[in-house]
């Protein structure tokens, strides 16, 4: 016959149990909006070794088994790649379209620059001699000059607010490394105890969730239960209980910018790491710092140097007012394109200098109206550049190009957060805390720790029958 | 598939922001009139209308300056019909005082005349537009008919150099006429103003068969006028119709540009209002899922 105080004993343990069933409920239901959090499930298992009695096996109530997480591999394998490519997209996409220097409609662009210098010439070449014309096209020479400087002034210092950004990425970075590693170690004593630490094991996730987002990290678990991290070039971020640290410093180069140094988990130094080491926001930042943002402005540099040699060209054949020739209209210019736009300035300025004549032969002079030079620069406009366009042409195709490069970041952002969205979506489905779901199961809860006190009220009460027979 | 609360609520941010950006951008879209805020809206579509824009300045630049031109042509042409009109007067006096009937006098009152019409000719080759004489070649700065009494008086100043001006990209036409063998000092010794200096010569001198020997000069003269406005219309005609084809060039690469860019107003105000439709329906839609919980029927 059964034990009443064994019944006694098998309900408490069953209330327990309950309990902790509420308990995961409330924990689930408190970490609901908790980033990363996948629900909990409290398992209860029936409590053995059942009590023989006279042959027959008589339960001793439930207990609890395990508290399990609702994770699927299989998903969240999948979604560190899909975060550090939409980030690594989204982070290149952002900065190139916070450039707005080669808008087509924007007024004051390269293109009105030099439309506004050709058409001052036409005018010019008109009538050479006229004062005001000569200066407002000594105006237009200088509105090309400064608009070539801002449009690579502006193009530098969106590469420069890109350093700015990637500096900061390495501080977020080095954190998040050192927060997995830490981890590490504390799910590692966690797991001395016998338990599976779920709430560490989100938080490590977490940690490398954002990694994937901010360097496009991927991990690799190992058999100790530590989780790996590794840079998209190969190289280890996190090694075990040890993470590398990543740091910056000035190119040596000018303009300057910033190259990414890296420690590593076991304290060597691994010196300069190239852009394409990184993925995600920070891989972005420097693709877009060191690919669209740099090609449009060695390829505006490249056309300040060629239209303005060009324009030297032919301007030092012809003679000013003063019968002098050899000048040159547009100084600043090195011996090779690179800073070309950012140096280039306006020679002269005197507008009488200006070499619309032709050179004449001494003893004759230059005649006022003679424009016979303006007409050959005018020229200039639809001569083939060294690159084998004319100027319309080149700056056309350095809009188109910088638009195709912007765009294609941006198509990709557009698929691979669409990918990243729907994936996390999915793990939230699937690692999501329910509200109904934990109410209900809370309701079930309540019901068996009512139903199992009803069981030691009975009890009771059997016992004071039992009791009372003797009195 | 299962529904979560996170699901609920990231889905919700997620599409309500998804709508509200689709309908930001049509407003945008609507409010500024160009569907291309940056190059990446369509990169082919951007480079061809900063092409289309700097041609379209281009050409309106030919425009602006085959105008002024054909300005300074049109002085040039009234010049060159001041100087027909008096050497028409001095084919008169010339014959009239041919006659040998006209007294001294009256002819030395008639060389009056012709000095005066000797000072306008001079007057009208010495014609300005703006800073530019019209008749000295590229010579500007000065008056290219020497117009100071004395020996030098109607000498040629200015040079031979044809003035041109583009009426096409790369093309040019010329924009001033030549006309210093109408000079003092020119090699040809029936010179527009050798003859009329010759004529007021012979008036003073009382001289008939003299005064009729100009009239050959003369009408030689009026006869290069005549063909020197001839080349002036020409001229003139050529630059009016580079203006007409090149502000039709420019406007026509303003259209090109503007296709290139410019919304549809009618499809672009509908695309709007369709995502501000999609907008609303995102989010009471929104509303309505996030209201229903068991929360609400349990006591």
């Amino acid at each position: 016959m059964a034990n009443l105080l064994s019944i006694l004993s098998g309900a408490q343990t069953s209330l327990a149990a309950q309990r902790a069933l509420t308990a995961t409920a409330s924990h689930n239901i408190n970490n609901a909006n908790t980033p990363g959090y996948a629900r909990q499930t409290a398992v209860l298992t029936t409590l053995t070794p059942a009590e023989q009695v006279s042959g027959a096996f008589i339960g001793r109530g439930a207990t609890l088994d395990t508290v399990t997480q609702a994770r699927n591999r299989f998903l969240e394998a999948q979604i560190p790649q899909a975060l550090g490519n939409a980030a690594y997209n989204t982070a290149e996409s952002d900065a190139l379209q916070a450039y707005h220097g080669l808008d087509p409609e924007a007024t004051g662009g390269l293109g009105s620059a030099i439309s506004g210098f050709y058409a001052s010439l036409t005018s010019l070449a008109q009538n050479p001699s006229d004062a005001g014309l000569r200066t407002s096209f000594l105006g237009a020479a200088r509105t090309l000059a400064r608009t070539f400087n801002r449009t690579s002034g502006e193009i530098e210092s969106a590469r420069s607010g890109l350093d700015a950004q990637a500096n900061g990425l390495t501080t977020q970075i080095n954190s998040e490394a050192k927060a997995v590693a830490e981890l590490n170690v504390q799910i590692r004593q966690a797991r001395g105890t016998g338990a599976e630490p779920n709430d560490l094991l989100d938080l490590r996730q977490t940690h490398l969730d954002k990694l994937a987002e901010l360097a496009g990290a991927s991990f690799v678990p190992t058999s100790d239960g530590d989780v790996n991290v590794t840079l998209p070039g190969g190289v280890a971020l996190v090694a075990g209980s040890h993470s590398g640290t990543l740091s910056t410093t000035a190119d040596g180069q000018i303009p300057t910018h910033l190259d990414i140094t890296f420690t590593q988990p076991d304290g060597s130094k691994l010196g300069i790491l190239p852009g394409t080491a990184f993925g995600g926001t920070l891989g972005g930042t420097l693709s877009a710092r060191d690919g669209a943002l740099l090609t449009s402005g060695q390829r505006v540099d490249q056309l300040a140097y060629d239209l303005a040699n060009a324009i030297n060209g032919v301007h030092s054949a012809g003679a000013g007012l003063d019968g002098l020739s050899g000048r040159l209209l547009f100084a600043g210019l090195g011996a090779t394109a690179s800073g070309a736009a950012a140096g280039v300035t306006v020679a002269i300025s005197d507008p009488a200098q200006l070499g619309m004549a032709g050179a004449p032969t001494p003893p004759a002079t230059v005649a006022p109206g003679d424009a016979s030079n303006a007409q050959f620069l005018l020229g200039t406009e639809s001569a083939a550049l060294p690159g084998g366009k004319d100027v319309r042409s080149t700056v056309s195709d350095i809009v188109s190009q910088f638009g195709s490069s912007s765009a294609t970041a941006k198509a990709f952002a557009d698929q691979d957060g669409a990918l990243k969205d729907n994936l996390t979506r999915m793990r939230d489905s699937y690692s999501g805390v329910s509200i109904d779901e934990e109410m209900i199961t809370m309701q079930q809860a309540q019901r068996g720790y009512e139903a199992i006190a009803k069981v030691i009220q009975t009890t009771d009460q059997m016992m004071q029958t039992l009791l009372s027979i003797k009195t | 598939m299962r529904v979560t609360d996170r699901l609920i609520f990231s889905t919700a941010t997620l599409e309500t922001g998804r709508a509200r950006e689709a309908a930001e951008q049509a407003q945008e879209v609507v409010s500024r009139g160009t569907r291309i805020q940056h190059p990446s809206d369509d990169p082919a579509a951007s480079g061809m209308i900063i092409a289309f824009n700097m041609s379209s300045d281009r050409f309106a630049a030919i425009s602006s300056s085959a105008a002024a031109a054909s300005d300074e042509l049109s002085a040039t042409d009234n010049a060159l019909d001041g100087i027909g009109n008096a050497l028409s007067r001095a084919r008169e006096l010339a014959v009239q005082f041919s006659n040998s009937t006209y007294s001294q006098a009256q002819r030395a009152g008639g060389a009056e005349e012709v000095a005066g019409l000797l000072g306008q000719v001079v007057s009208n080759l010495n014609t300005r537009f703006g800073n530019r004489y019209v008749f000295g070649g590229t010579k500007d700065g000065a008056p290219p008919f020497d117009p100071t009494p004395g020996p030098t008086f109607g000498n040629y100043l200015g040079d031979s150099a044809a003035r041109n001006v583009e009426i096409a990209p790369g093309m040019l036409q010329q924009s001033n006429v030549l006309v210093g063998s109408m000079s003092t000092d020119s090699a040809d010794p029936n010179s527009v103003l050798k003859t009329v200096q010759a004529l007021q010569a012979a008036l003073q001198a009382n001289d008939p068969v003299a005064v009729q020997a100009t009239l050959d000069g003369l009408d030689a003269g009026i006869n290069q006028v005549s063909t020197t406005r001839s080349q002036v219309g020409a001229s003139m005609n050529a630059f009016d119709t580079a203006i007409s084809a090149a502000r039709t060039a420019s406007g026509d690469d303003k259209v090109r540009a503007s296709k290139q860019g410019d919304v549809d107003l009618i499809e672009s105000s509908i695309q709007l209002q369709a995502t501000q439709t999609a907008l609303q329906a995102s989010l009471a839609a929104t509303a309505q899922s996030c209201k229903l919980s068991l929360l609400d029927y349990l006591r």
